[in-house]
């Protein structure tokens, strides 16, 4: 047996870390590239979105470096991303690649975890009970990886708008969660956290500046990964922006955990709740939350708000309608970017540069 | 006394290389346009920007002493590299200026060039809201330059023709490659090439205002720029269908181009990075290759002038532009 899983945000850091702790054998996918995205947009629907292609083309490279089975997240409807897993599996069984698939349920239902059951019925017969016993520990290290990387990610956020040399906290986050992923035990990974603070905190900074505070929103996977939203993070960081976010693993995690005591989770809640001045139900996926925090951002004083969504996304485009409307009613700008397979960076650039002069113009009149 | 000699002297240079043209202008110190320049890329940014840079020359009719450089447009990188220049500014920002000196009092700009289609509002003389078309570009000029080609009309003429129309026939705009298919039916159906034309700027303007106003708070004064303001079918139609009466620049075929010699004009480089106009006279071109260091087979770009490596980009991982920068 050798799984794989998508190569998305940091996700293959700690989908690794849990095989490799209970020693299953593993393949992680090569970071996604152009090919990547080719092989995806080649064996899927044109008028799917990008999340969609480039994580099918991440199985499709992994399978064909000998992987045999596939663990993905599910979803829930009514965004067509409830129907990845199901869609995905068809097309690779097309293409004639031979593996199994194991869904990690999107909601802990007890009809999941007879899916769950039925799923890996197979697959625990291939297991040693070394494997079995490990398992919990290899949970609980790809746990401690997954918060060591949203720690190390999230103080890059902060610095990167300090930063002297342009460029240097990506070069020095990179490194650091390369740490992180090479790191075998707990300590080792506690070490790596703290080797990897102190490298993005020495970094030569310009405490003069002060940056604009700008939250990211909008579809998951989009805000996620910097390959599919085009390092938007990175880019509006070395604008001079402290950018925030609220789509993290471990968010995710804890809310179909349901566990909304955490203060991420909780502030979901929070956002949610006050999208229902504009939306009467939940239109599904992100939508809600977007326009939630868009208001709630504007209360507390931030400067703008970048709303990510991948093109044809159904949730994300009544989001973006109605932004334009929380923009106004909340003063705040906010700037709906969508992306898909073409190469924009280019324009990207152009409308993050525009956005962040805009703001410089508010700060100045104010 | 010499000091005020220079300062009287003093000129800058906008240069604005979009998808399609690239403009020049050169602007004294007053703000006052000397020379300006529009032409078609036809796909060779870099021979444009020559040509444009001997027009200018042409128009002066002696080399003048430069102070400052800027460049804006998609290939405002390109051009930078190129030409040696003292600021880069993103087009959204450029056309902002441009219409806040030349009218203060503007609410709303509207611009449609080759590619892009834009629309700024500005309320006391800032920019508050901005919207660019991202993955589509539908409502742009290229649009109309390929069905003028494929009726055969001139895009000069096209404007014009939409207005001689009796009934312009309704022309589906949600995608340009649809619309494509709804005309070629009412040509096949006999409609007049007037009728056709017109519902054609009637469905250009119709994808505009959904594409990228919507939701944007456009109010009067309202100013129209980029090459399309020229189509005079284009105008009524937005006219029309905004029920305002728009302001036309008198430039407004250059005002990328002359935001961006304002804002060099007001960064004031002690000492401008511009390479001279003999780069008209040298030779420029750019070389490419791909890298096979890893999956993403990036496409390298080098740029020669006098046959040696000036800038190189395209490399997402940098490596060559670090090697470049030594």
């Amino acid at each position: 047996m050798k799984v794989t899983f998508p190569h998305l945000g940091s996700m293959h850091i700690f989908c690794k870390a849990i095989a490799e702790t209970a020693g299953i054998p593993y393949i992680v996918p090569p970071e996604t590239s152009r090919k990547t995205l080719t092989l995806g947009v080649l064996h899927s629907n044109e008028s799917i979105c990008l999340p969609f292609k480039i994580i099918l083309g991440n199985f499709i490279e992994a399978l064909q470096m000998g992987a045999d089975t596939i663990v993905m997240v599910g979803s829930g409807p009514p965004c067509r991303l409830g129907l990845y897993d199901l869609v995905q599996r068809v097309i690779l069984e097309e293409m004639g690649l031979h593996y199994r698939w194991l869904t990690i349920p999107p909601r802990l239902t007890w009809q999941a975890i007879w899916k769950n059951h039925e799923e890996t019925k197979e697959l625990r017969k291939e297991l040693s009970a070394k494997n079995i016993l490990l398992f919990p520990y290899g949970l609980w290290m790809g746990w401690k990886k997954m918060i060591a990387c949203e720690t190390l990610e999230q103080l890059a956020m902060k610095v990167r708008p300090m930063e002297s040399e342009k460029g240097e906290t990506q070069r020095r986050l990179k490194k650091a969660l390369s740490w992180v992923d090479e790191a075998k035990t707990p300590r080792a990974v506690e070490e790596a956290i703290r080797k990897g603070e102190s490298l993005l905190q020495d970094m030569k900074q310009d405490h003069s500046r002060i940056p604009f505070k700008v939250a990211i929103v909008g579809e998951l996977y989009t805000v996620m990964d910097p390959h599919i939203n085009r390092g938007v993070e990175q880019k509006l960081g070395e604008l001079g922006v402290e950018v925030t976010r609220t789509s993290w693993f471990s968010t995710h995690i804890l809310r179909t955990l349901r566990k909304n005591k955490a203060d991420q989770a909780s502030e979901r809640v929070r956002f949610f709740e006050a999208s229902k001045a504009y939306l009467g139900y939940d239109v599904g996926a992100e939508c809600n939350v977007s326009i939630g925090e868009a208001i709630w951002r504007s209360k507390e004083g931030y400067d703008g708000v970048v709303h990510l969504m991948p093109f044809a996304c159904m949730p994300e485009t009544t989001a973006s309608g109605i932004l334009n409307k929380v923009g106004k009613d909340w003063d705040i700008p906010i700037l709906t970017l969508i992306l898909d397979e073409q190469e924009i960076e280019g324009r990207i650039q152009t409308l993050l540069e525009a956005f962040v002069e805009m703001l410089e113009w508010k700060r100045r009149a104010a | 006394m010499g000091a005020l000699q220079v300062l009287i002297m003093a000129n800058y240079l906008g240069i604005d290389v979009g998808s399609i043209t690239t403009k020049l202008v050169m602007l004294s110190e007053s703000g006052q346009v000397l020379a300006k320049t529009y032409l078609r890329n036809s796909g060779r940014p870099i021979e444009a920007i020559q040509q444009g840079m001997e027009d200018i020359l042409a128009q002066l009719g002696k080399t003048v002493p430069i102070d400052g450089v800027a460049t804006t447009g998609s290939a405002r990188h390109l051009a930078a590299y190129l030409v040696g220049a003292d600021l880069i500014k993103n087009e959204i920002t450029a056309h902002a200026i441009a219409v806040i000196d030349f009218l203060p009092e503007a609410k709303t700009i509207i611009e449609i060039g080759g590619q892009d289609s834009k629309v700024i509002v500005l309320r006391n003389g800032v920019v508050v809201d901005f919207a660019m078309n991202t993955v589509c570009a539908a409502g742009t000029g290229s649009f109309l330059d390929q069905q003028a080609a494929r009726l055969g009309i001139s895009i000069e003429a096209f404007g014009d023709l939409a207005l001689k129309a009796n009934h312009p026939v309704r022309i589906a705009g949600r995608c340009t490659v649809f619309a494509e298919t709804d005309m070629i039916h009412k040509q096949q159906i006999g409609h007049s090439v007037e009728d056709i034309v017109a519902g054609l700027c009637d469905s250009l303007v119709k994808n505009y205002l959904n594409n990228v106003c919507r939701g944007k708070e456009v109010l009067s004064p309202i100013v129209f720029q980029g090459g399309v303001a020229a189509n005079r079918g284009i105008h009524k139609a937005l006219e029309k269908e905004l029920e305002a009466s728009f302001i036309i620049p008198k430039h407004f075929d250059v005002m990328g181009a002359i935001g961006a010699a304002k804002l060099v004009k007001r960064a004031r480089p002690s000492e401008t990075k511009f390479r001279g106009f003999d780069l008209l006279r040298k030779s420029c071109s750019t070389r490419g290759f791909e890298c096979g260091e890893c999956e993403n087979q990036c496409e390298v770009i080098e740029l020669l002038v006098d046959h040696q490596v000036v800038a190189c980009w395209g490399d997402l991982c940098e490596r060559y532009r670090y090697a470049q920068k030594g």
